[in-house]
């Protein structure tokens, strides 16, 4: 509702994008679900498929191999930056600013033939697995990885050089969607977001998980929380990302990259059955393997720091080898409803940089 | 702020305008599309193929119905006989609907025989959906039209070989590689 050019009252409409993955994954075993959560956050899908892998490691009680470990971390961050510049350069574009959008999708580029060259897939990766990664990284590509970093930073330099001082920049960020560190934790905001108003909360720092507890680094954290600070929040973890790619490579160890005790894609979930003599068309019949217990009974969360915030899956499990109930925390669809809090009081033309500034993708959103 | 000098002589401003002004003296990174071809990178996840066998003109397929077993979406349908006398399976049909693919590489992943690939060929829009929906013809077409493009002699893909996976979670023939000789 507007009053003028002032928005007085707001109502997200979410649901448009929804296409039931929590429900699809009760009907496929725990290694098909992810491919699913690709499509949930689809600019960092790293983060994704990493943050369903650990969940059912956790459960099923495996530790992937150091190499694994390291290489996910990898990955995850690259993933992270790529997030990051795509956000940068919607957001800047919402704002204005031609250029940066333009520049940050020549960077996100390479990241993306990174993927290409590691996995196959550049949006839709897939790359890690339950119990470590589907593949090695070959030593080149690991080469151009690291010098792509150095290369990298003089970017986001040039990214700030074009923004953090632009008075139409500044005239459009300070002071526009201010939050307080209490009332974005009353919010349920996390990730840049909650650490745009002051609290240092990350869970590659709280609840370490993959190589994280190993590498080195620093939780960027803003004053005011507003647009501008989360802005450079983002802006900080991007080069936060780059040191920590930097060390997984250095420190990279040499192994396997899944561990033994992973399970087989085509989890021994169905007895199959054939008609005995077959000639002609057969068709395939599969029912559950009844009273075998192929995962621990159980319940879990587990959380991963996602390019966004905090995203979570948890599962129910009962036994056999589909989850009984998947439910995603996506951070997407708590940060939207945050929206009215942000906006309220804001000129109309305000709200597409609070839009902006959450960092919402409605299809981690809508699930 | 808006006292400050370097805000009176449009500082922030220029010093912008000076990074766009470098980067207009860099190569351009666009490239023009239809005129101009990306590099696809080794084992990109494109159209889907059946092998053919260079020794027996047929495909490699065994119909162990692994593909089937792990697709997500189920997409891939398999008609197969088995020879009542020694038990070996021979497929008859295979059908792929690319249309619910999510190409996520399983299929490629779990075949123990490298049978099925997803090719590096990324050119295949259709107008209609019965042209997106493979069978086996179609299927070993499509390993045609990649591999009379395919410059090296072998062809082997990364889901074939799958480094640094530990052995054990292999099927048997993966652990030595799987390769086609395309040419001679």
């Amino acid at each position: 509702m507007l009053e003028g050019e002032k928005i007085v009252d707001l109502e997200p409409v979410v649901g448009f994008l929804h296409r039931g993955v929590e429900k699809l994954a009760e009907n496929l075993n725990y290694a098909q679900v992810l491919p699913l959560t690709d499509r949930l956050d689809y600019i960092s899908a790293m983060n994704n498929n990493t943050g369903y892998a650990l969940c059912v490691e956790r459960l099923l009680g495996i530790e992937p191999p150091p190499r694994g470990k390291y290489l996910r971390t990898m990955v995850c961050e690259l993933a992270r930056i790529a997030s990051h510049l795509l956000w940068l350069a919607t957001h800047a574009l919402d704002i204005g600013a031609m250029t940066v959008f333009l520049y940050c999708f020549r960077e996100r580029e390479i990241i993306l033939n990174f993927f290409e060259k590691i996995c196959g897939s550049r949006l839709t990766v897939s790359y890690p697995r339950i119990g470590g990664v589907r593949l090695d990284v070959e030593e080149e590509v690991l080469e151009e990885i690291y010098n792509f970093i150095p290369y990298m930073y003089a970017k986001i330099e040039e990214y700030e050089g074009l923004l953090s001082e632009n008075r139409i920049w500044l005239d459009r960020t300070i002071g526009i969607g201010v939050i307080s560190g209490e009332e974005a934790l009353a919010y349920g905001l996390t990730g840049p977001s909650l650490r745009g108003s002051g609290i240092a909360y990350d869970i590659r720092k709280h609840f370490p998980y993959d190589a994280y507890p190993v590498v080195e680094f620093e939780v960027p954290v803003g004053k005011n929380g507003d647009t501008y600070d989360r802005y450079w929040v983002r802006l900080q973890e991007m080069r936060q990302s780059l040191k920590i790619v930097k060390q997984c490579i250095e420190k990279l160890p040499e192994g396997p990259v899944c561990a033994e005790l992973s399970p087989d894609l085509d989890m021994p979930l169905f007895k199959r059955a054939f008609k005995a003599d077959a000639i002609g068309p057969v068709t395939l019949i599969a029912f559950l393997n009844e009273g075998m217990e192929l995962v621990p009974k159980g319940e879990i969360y587990s959380a991963v720091e996602g390019a966004k915030g905090e995203l979570g899956f948890y599962l129910v499990s009962d036994g056999t080898g589909r989850p009984y109930r998947l439910h995603i925390r996506a951070p997407s669809f708590i940060h939207i409803s945050a929206l009215k809090r942000l906006a309220c009081g804001h000129f109309i033309a305000d709200l597409i940089a609070i839009i902006g500034t959450l960092d919402i993708v409605m299809g981690e959103c809508d699930r | 702020m808006r006292r400050d000098p370097k805000y009176l002589i449009f500082k922030d401003l220029l010093g912008g305008l000076l990074i766009t002004l470098k980067t207009f003296f860099r190569k351009p990174v666009t490239v023009q599309y239809p005129k101009e071809r990306v590099t696809i990178f080794p084992s990109f996840r494109g159209r889907h193929a059946l092998v053919r066998d260079p020794e027996t003109g047929e495909a490699r397929c065994v119909a162990c119905l692994k593909c089937v077993q792990v697709c997500p979406s189920r997409c891939i349908e398999v008609k197969f006989e088995v020879n009542p006398e020694t038990g070996a399976r021979k497929m008859l049909e295979y059908k792929l609907e690319a249309l619910r693919c999510i190409y996520c590489g399983y299929c490629e992943e779990v075949c123990p025989v490298g049978a099925i690939v997803l090719t590096e060929w990324f050119e295949y829009s259709s107008r209609d959906r019965a042209g997106l929906i493979f069978d086996k013809e179609k299927l070993l077409k499509n390993w045609d039209e990649f591999i009379a493009k395919y410059p090296d002699k072998v062809y082997t893909n990364k889901f074939w070989n799958l480094k640094g996976i530990p052995e054990i979670l292999k099927p048997a023939p993966k652990r030595e590689g799987i390769w086609v000789k395309v040419k001679e």
